[in-house]
């Protein structure tokens, strides 16, 4: 009882921190409204095709052909076929920005691994980012096509050569190194070589395919300013033991856990109403500036055990940051730049697959990553509860390991 | 003396190697005032501490109206009211909140709350500012909320910790005038402070404590009249002669006379402690005998008789150095 009189009095105490319900309710809202619309304008932007003007001088050529086809091949191109003469008019009066133009003879140059090449002419109506993109995509194109061309005639004349040598020696024929090589090349471009480049833009096509930037922006920031109310708490107790009130509550009949209950639950509850309110804002505003509503997914179940083990997991956290932090700076600044770089780390601000293999890897140790990762499930893939059983149970860890640290460490007086 | 509502036996705490009460014993009368008088750092807050049970003490038993502490510590906790040395309020609440809040701690509820909250308003003589934030205060309204957030329950036995530290002198006078009239209800109070003549005024007892020990434990005019006359304390220049203390010890006048180890500030010399049951008469003797010796007088301060020459009679410390 006296654990929801504490409670009590602190809601009654938030209510009066006008400066604190902002935080707490407002500004998730508009980092959400932000976030959304800008997510959403670089989509557009991405979605964008450049249509690139070819002048083909090698037609029906094998290579010029498989540089065609790759160039169409899901880059942000689209080619046009056009012809020397008319390409070099449009080009002049501007009607196109640039062109393309593959020499004749280019097929037979690259097979015989002699050097070739390839010219990109554009006018002053071409911005600079689509010169810049086509000129990325072609040189990357032909330098694998290059590299293909060379090995291959390289591994075949090995072949050759092996071929000359005495049975007994002799491990691979020609045959069947040209056709490992092609083989090795088949599998390239599926998985490309330049890793950078080719893993890039892969795996932004693999998360887009159900990625809804309303979705993941409302899971982020409901997770990261979840987290950041850890700091109410944190700063209560560091209040109460400042003020002597703890001291004083203590000496009445109360036990330790009543108290520590009783500072618990206030951000328990906010935490939730917090995200609840941030689904629901979210539902309401964002179809009405123009942007897509979140989508919830297909288990309310999971999206609620979700929701309470994240407002668990903050509040523990509140409760070892109040045991740890031993000055106002701690408790204001340090834990929030601690939160902050969690958020970002556990791919509350910016989807996980951006980060990269190193940040992701890091990000594992924060609750966040694992928040995320439940609620994308659950809200962007339509899994249920048997889909996110480790990430709960991981979260459910991390709301224990804080608890018991914070309690360990927590000083009353 | 009437049965204790407190009794607490060879209480110790260390924290670590440090030893902050060496075994400290005392009983408190039913409806009495009980003083604990010490220096800052003499371990009064540590006591206080215990015998309230914020504090699991190293040694030693406490018991509170026949119960134990220990094994009856939510019972016990319900007969006692701790009002701590600071501002222990909810700064952004109103005092009618904080009361409430504090209550509502205790038990009460209801009407009964309702009730109890208007009564301790009006007896700190706050009711027209009720529902003001308590950050808005004076310090001595503070003050009173504090005191008062102690008596909600009413309870046998209150603490009141440094009641009147940074407190004006009218605040002041209110507070003692509210413990003499809690006293005059029957409620018992420990009452610490470092001023003496706070105790003087208030406590029917005292105990002295110094470095975690009770040295002394009476009525205040029975450690007066131990002391005797008073005390001259004598700053003399470093010229003076090494027997000095010895020479003014065989005045007849003078109970005693001491070397201190405790200088005037500034000084280059020393200090003669005078210990007199006739103070003009020592006094006069003593000046006679520093204008023969020619030694020049630096300082010179009378102690009239009470609790803070009885602490330095003790110590041979002052109380508040």
């Amino acid at each position: 009882m006296n654990a929801l009189n504490i409670a009590y009095k602190d809601l009654m105490m938030l209510l009066k921190d006008r400066g604190q319900l902002i935080t707490l309710f407002l500004v998730p809202i508009g980092f959400i409204l932000a976030f959304s619309a800008a997510f959403a304008a670089g989509q557009e932007l991405e979605a964008q095709v450049i249509a690139v003007p070819v002048v083909n001088l090698d037609p029906g050529g094998e290579m010029s052909t498989l540089l065609l086809q790759q160039l169409n091949d899901d880059r942000g191109l689209q080619t046009e076929d056009y012809d020397q003469a008319q390409a070099a008019a449009d080009l002049s009066d501007e009607t196109i920005k640039l062109v393309l133009t593959i020499p004749s003879g280019f097929s037979a140059d690259v097979q015989a691994g002699k050097q070739t090449t390839l010219r990109l002419a554009y006018g002053p109506a071409a911005s600079d980012s689509e010169v810049q993109a086509v000129r990325l995509v072609v040189d990357g194109i032909a330098s694998d096509l290059s590299l293909e061309t060379q090995l291959v005639g390289g591994l075949s004349q090995m072949g050759a050569m092996m071929g000359d040598a005495p049975a007994e020696v002799r491990v691979f024929t020609a045959e069947r190194i040209a056709t490992q090589a092609e083989s090795q090349f088949e599998r390239a471009k599926t998985t490309p070589l330049v890793a950078l480049s080719a893993k890039w833009p892969d795996q932004i096509t693999q998360g887009r395919e159900d990625f809804n930037p309303s979705s993941f922006g409302v899971a982020g920031f409901a997770i990261m300013f979840a987290f950041l109310s850890a700091q109410t708490t944190a700063a209560s107790i560091f209040e109460e033991r400042k003020e002597g009130t703890f001291r004083r509550l203590l000496a009445a009949p109360l036990g330790k856990w009543e108290l520590l209950a009783g500072k618990m639950l206030p951000n328990f509850f906010l935490a939730i109403l917090q995200m609840v309110i941030i689904v629901a804002a979210s539902l309401v505003l964002l179809p009405l500036v123009g942007q897509q509503a979140p989508t919830l997914g297909n288990s309310p179940l999971g999206l609620a055990l979700v929701t309470i083990l994240v407002a668990l997991c903050s509040t523990s956290l509140g409760i070892l940051l109040g045991a740890l932090c031993r000055t106002e700076s701690q408790v204001g600044g340090i834990s929030s730049v601690f939160l902050w770089i969690a958020g970002m780390v556990g791919g509350a601000f910016i989807p996980a697959f951006v980060l990269g293999d190193f940040l992701n890897a890091i990000g594992k140790v924060v609750p966040h990553y694992w928040a995320m990762q439940a609620y994308n499930d659950l809200m962007l893939r339509g899994g249920g509860v048997g889909d996110i059983l480790l990430e709960l149970g991981v979260l459910a860890g991390f709301a224990a390991v804080f608890f018991a640290i914070g309690l360990r460490r927590l000083r009353f007086a | 003396m009437s049965e204790p509502i407190l009794i607490s036996q060879d209480l110790k705490k260390s924290f670590g190697e440090i030893e902050a009460v060496k075994g400290i014993s005392l009983q408190v009368a039913r409806g009495e005032v009980f003083g604990l008088l010490g220096p800052n750092g003499a371990g009064k807050t540590t006591t206080i501490s215990m015998l309230t049970g914020l504090l699991e003490p190293s040694g030693g038993q406490i018991t509170v109206d026949g119960l134990d502490l220990k094994s009856h510590t939510n019972e016990v906790k319900a007969k006692m009211g701790l009002v701590p040395q600071e501002m222990a309020l909810y700064m952004s609440l109103s005092a009618r909140q904080n009361l409430m809040f504090f209550g509502r701690i205790y038990g009460l509820k209801g009407k009964e709350l309702r009730q109890r909250v208007d009564e301790v308003l009006e007896m700190t003589g706050l009711t027209d500012r009720a529902d003001d934030p308590v950050g808005d205060y004076s310090g001595g309204m503070k003050r009173r909320v504090n005191i008062g957030a102690g008596l909600l329950h009413k309870p046998q036995l209150l603490f009141l910790d440094e009641p009147t530290v940074g407190v004006d002198p009218q605040s002041r006078n209110a507070i003692f005038e509210s413990v003499e009239a809690l006293n005059r209800a029957g409620m018992s109070v420990i009452y610490t402070t470092h001023y003496m003549e706070e105790a003087q005024r208030l406590c029917q007892r005292v105990a002295i404590v110094d470095e975690g020990r009770i040295i002394a434990q009476d009525t205040p005019t029975a450690l007066i009249r131990s002391l005797g006359g008073g005390v001259v304390l004598l700053g003399v220049s470093a010229s003076a002669p090494e027997d000095l203390a010895e020479r003014i010890a065989q005045v007849p006048a003078v109970k005693s006379a001491t070397r201190s180890d405790t200088y005037p500030a500034g000084s280059t010399g020393g200090q003669l402690k005078i210990e007199t049951q006739r103070l003009q008469e020592a006094l006069m003797q003593t000046l006679d005998i520093t204008n023969q010796l020619d030694v020049r007088i630096t300082s010179l301060e009378i102690l009239e008789p009470n609790l803070e020459s009885v602490f330095l009679h003790l110590t041979g410390k002052k109380l508040r150095q």
